[in-house]
């Protein structure tokens, strides 16, 4: 029985190992060619002369003044924040009212946030920048702020509402009788218990604004003064898309930071996808 | 007393409200609200100028999407159905394959792990450009062809191979997210099960189709329904990888909605695209859901 199973054992190591290498390749095509000019990219795509690689490229990329990196990277991480901030401050107090509630009304709200799981958000977005445009807020920071929050408010309230169900009631009675208001009952005893749920909102929704291009591109417009990642990549790339001289560098460049911060907290990204997806 | 009056007795609904407000706020005005406005504007004929009304011209939008008399609009139909279907066949297929290689926790399994899963970190427009970088007709790949003497393959300029091209390239940035559900779900099968299984002699097929299999069955659901919606609403991929083309052989229904329909100021025909994908999206999440709902009992059975 063991000896039986040893070698499908190291062919699956094996097979695994190899797929491993083929993912990865893209990675490295793009990482080497990031060093090379057009020239070389063309001859060798797959080579890396130590003799002629050089940072020039990059240095290029890095001044471009279509994708401005820096400020690239500083709008996206603002953005980051600033809608975790809104879906996840909002987010809590409605999932915890609704959780505790136990009123076919409140279950009716349930269903009619998560309603919004289903809805596209880059489908929806022709409409809303109608909206935007009537509020004032089309074009702006805060506008778009507000429209990728709306975008993650039914999944974060959706995984809340399951986790403060499983939270035990007794505490928010105890804390009751004792005179707290249902406020200082939520800010104090339920949400510091939701840390672990709460980082899974917080990286789930991190990744989808991080990554988002469509929103960025159509509320700030294409000619915005603020770049985000995605749109600055854009705005570099698609007209020179074949100059592979621009192209490698600036994709590197995009990806450097994510892929840096995926490296240190990969597990956390997938265990809090698991339980995200999997929770209520 | 008053301790018993208190708002856990759920007493003032009014004040548990006002709790939902914020959160409300936002989801109506930036979600609802916008849904409204285009199934409004899905019946009239608008082009988003301000000084031009829209006008009401009832059911034309959807005829005209649905008789689609010169041909513009049904590509774009198939394509997402084929991105939808092939591709959720595909993510699905490969995620729950590794996930039972890589169900072992170990160091190596945990670093193939992460590998499977980085695409999803990057964007879906970068992921798009740098695979146009590869497989352009300049790209990494036919220049290695070109160079061993072969000739040059038609990935991104053929319609065929472009639409394969792009559903690959799709499920190569997927599947990650998949397989951490699958591995997750595998998780909770029961161990004792599968191990008395194994016992009363059932070889790994029998125990997989028989035991774990049908324990899988929530997760299934989710995986697929997970999928196929982020699927239906591809758009920033087919933006790097193709823009479309070559002809109209990658437009995916949303790249129509944004980067036609939009863009060209047919509003009202954009709403009316829009709605027409909402619904599908919901039908198609809600039959999944029922149809898995019997799987899924069985599920409770063998956990």
């Amino acid at each position: 029985m063991r000896g039986a199973s040893r070698i499908p054992a190291r062919l699956r190591v094996a097979f695994v190992a190899i797929l491993s290498v083929a993912m990865l390749v893209p990675m490295y095509i793009m990482v080497v060619n990031a060093f090379k000019p057009q020239q070389e990219i063309l001859r060798t795509p797959l080579g890396l002369n130590p003799d002629t690689a050089s940072t020039d490229f990059l240095a290029a990329a890095w001044s471009n003044t279509a994708f401005p990196v820096v400020e690239g990277y500083a709008v996206t991480l603002f953005l980051v924040l600033a809608c975790n901030l809104v879906a996840i401050g909002t987010a809590v107090p409605a999932a915890y009212v609704i959780a505790r509630t136990p009123k076919p009304f409140f279950q009716f709200l349930l269903l009619f946030f998560l309603a919004g799981m289903f809805i596209p958000p880059q489908i929806i977005l022709v409409p809303a920048i109608l909206v935007l445009k009537g509020l004032g807020l089309m074009g702006t920071i805060p506008g778009l702020v507000l429209f990728m929050s709306a975008t993650m408010v039914p999944f974060t309230l959706f995984i809340f509402t399951g986790y403060i169900r499983m939270l035990p009631r007794s505490l928010d009675e105890a804390a009751a009788i004792d005179g707290a208001g249902r406020q200082r009952v939520l800010w104090t005893i339920v949400f510091p218990l939701m840390k672990p749920i709460v980082a899974t909102a917080f990286i789930l929704n991190a990744l989808s604004a991080w990554n988002d291009f469509v929103s960025p591109q159509l509320i700030l417009g294409p000619g915005s003064q603020f770049k985000t990642i995605t749109t600055g990549v854009y705005a570099a790339v698609s007209s020179y898309s074949t100059n592979y001289e621009v192209v490698f560098p600036t994709l590197l460049l995009a990806v450097v930071p994510i892929l840096a911060i995926f490296i240190v907290m990969q597990r956390y990204i997938m265990s809090g996808l698991a339980t995200g997806a999997v929770k209520g | 007393m008053a301790a018993r009056s208190t708002w856990t007795r759920g007493r003032d609904t009014l004040g548990a409200l006002t709790l939902t407000v914020p959160a409300a706020a936002v989801y109506v005005v930036l979600m609802v609200v916008p849904v409204g406005f285009a199934i409004y504007y899905s019946f009239t004929s608008y082009n988003g100028i301000p000084s031009q009304a829209p006008e009401w011209i009832g059911w034309d939008n959807y005829l005209r999407i649905i008789t689609d008399p010169i041909d513009e609009m049904r590509p774009a139909v198939w394509v997402t159905a084929a991105v939808a279907l092939i591709g959720a066949f595909l993510v699905n297929a490969a995620a729950l394959g590794l996930a039972l290689l890589l169900q072992r926790t170990n160091r190596f399994n945990t670093f193939a792990r992460a590998v499977m899963f980085y695409p999803h970190v990057l964007s879906a427009l970068i992921v798009g450009f740098l695979w146009q970088a590869i497989l352009g007709p300049q790209g990494a790949v036919n220049n290695i062809l070109a160079g061993a003497g072969q000739s040059t393959l038609p990935f991104l300029s053929d319609p065929t191979w472009a639409l394969a091209t792009m559903i690959g390239v799709i499920v190569w940035g997927q599947f990650g997210v998949q397989l951490v559900l699958y591995l997750a779900g595998l998780q909770a099968v029961s161990a004792e099960l599968q191990e008395a299984a194994r016992i009363d002699g059932a070889n790994r097929v029998q125990v997989f189709r028989h035991v774990t299999w049908p324990a899988l069955a929530p997760t299934v659901t989710v995986t697929i329904v997970t999928s196929i919606l982020s699927l239906l609403k591809v758009y920033d991929v087919v933006l790097g990888l193709t823009n479309g083309g070559p002809g109209d052989a990658t437009q995916t229904w949303a790249y129509e909605i944004l980067a036609v329909s939009f863009a060209n100021n047919k509003v009202g025909l954009a709403c009316a695209q829009a709605v027409l994908l909402i619904l599908v999206a919901g039908l198609l999440s809600f039959t999944i859901i029922a149809l898995r709902r019997r799987a899924e009992t069985g599920a409770e059975a063998v956990s």
